[in-house]
């Protein structure tokens, strides 16, 4: 098959078959072997969709205790404030905002295409911002063009700064 | 009524009130993209806090941990799917859909990344 690789395989296997666990949650042994077999074949054919470098790299305790730690302190920080926001957008009598489409730099330091896709799906989630693309220029820096539904910042590197506040920082932790 | 099922009452208001603001959002917003942008407040803060408020009422009545896991799964399979479908409804809209209010500045059109 072409573009397999067995540590991809292994790594999409051990991931399916805890999806497997936690949604069947019963240790008999059928399950288990069932959910060895089925894993096995599954992570066969999805691997090369799902990793294309560095295979076991979330499979290390302190990244896995970082992203519980964004997904559940961080990220649910930031959607609370957008959504407060957005709210007093969409309650107020009469609407008027200024809807602009930015091109806002990402962070030099974040190289990956795990973290610059897990960062545009944050911005994404928290309402008011819709990452549309992201692109490189010719020196290999990132950037973001986000559709931001009311815009109050028009200088591209405060702007970033306002939109991204610190999910980037902590993106980059987890994924460098 | 005890104190947890106040606070899963609570919780389940907040959630309701967010997906109420989107609907809102939805049905007062002019265009495609305030649209979009409006019905993201659905998917996030109304489907996060009604799973809370549904974990609560679970873990206090005590049912099975595997109902916790599975409401953990919707979460997560929501807030992972949302954006991929928000993106491509945002790009696609952005080619065809005429924009209303105008943007005030276009970053997209000058570079033209594709």
């Amino acid at each position: 098959m072409k573009g397999f690789k067995f540590s991809a395989w292994l790594s999409t296997a051990i991931l399916c078959f805890l999806f497997w666990l936690l949604l069947t949650w019963s240790f008999a042994p059928r399950e288990l072997i069932l959910g060895v077999l089925v894993s096995a074949i599954v992570s066969a054919f999805a691997s090369r969709f799902l990793i294309h470098s560095r295979a076991f790299y979330l499979y290390n305790p302190v990244r896995l205790v970082l992203l519980v730690f964004y997904c559940v302190i961080i990220f649910f920080w930031e959607v609370i404030k957008a959504n407060v926001s957005m709210a007093a957008l969409v309650l107020r009598p009469k609407l008027d905002y200024k809807p602009g489409i930015l091109r806002i730099p990402a962070d030099p330091e974040l190289k990956s295409d795990y973290g610059l896709a897990m960062v545009s799906n944050c911005i994404t989630l928290t309402p008011g911002t819709i990452t549309m693309e992201t692109a490189q220029d010719e020196e290999g820096r990132n950037y973001y063009y986000v559709h931001w539904i009311d815009v109050a910042e028009t200088d591209r590197d405060k702007a970033g700064e306002a939109i991204k506040g610190t999910m980037e920082r902590w993106i980059g932790r987890i994924w460098k | 009524m005890d104190v947890v099922d106040l606070i899963a009452t609570i919780l389940m208001v907040i959630g309701l009130f967010f997906a109420f603001i989107g609907t809102l959002g939805i049905l007062r917003m002019p265009d495609v993209f305030g649209r979009l942008q409006a019905s993201t407040c659905i998917s996030t803060m109304g489907t996060i806090f009604v799973v809370l408020s549904s974990i609560v009422y679970v873990v206090a009545h005590g049912m099975s941990g595997s109902v916790v896991v599975k409401l953990v799964f919707i979460l997560l399979f929501v807030l992972g799917t949302n954006p991929v479908s928000n993106h491509a409804l945002c790009k696609g809209a952005y080619r065809s859909a005429k924009p209303n209010p105008e943007p005030i500045l276009d970053d997209y059109k000058e570079d033209d990344p594709q």
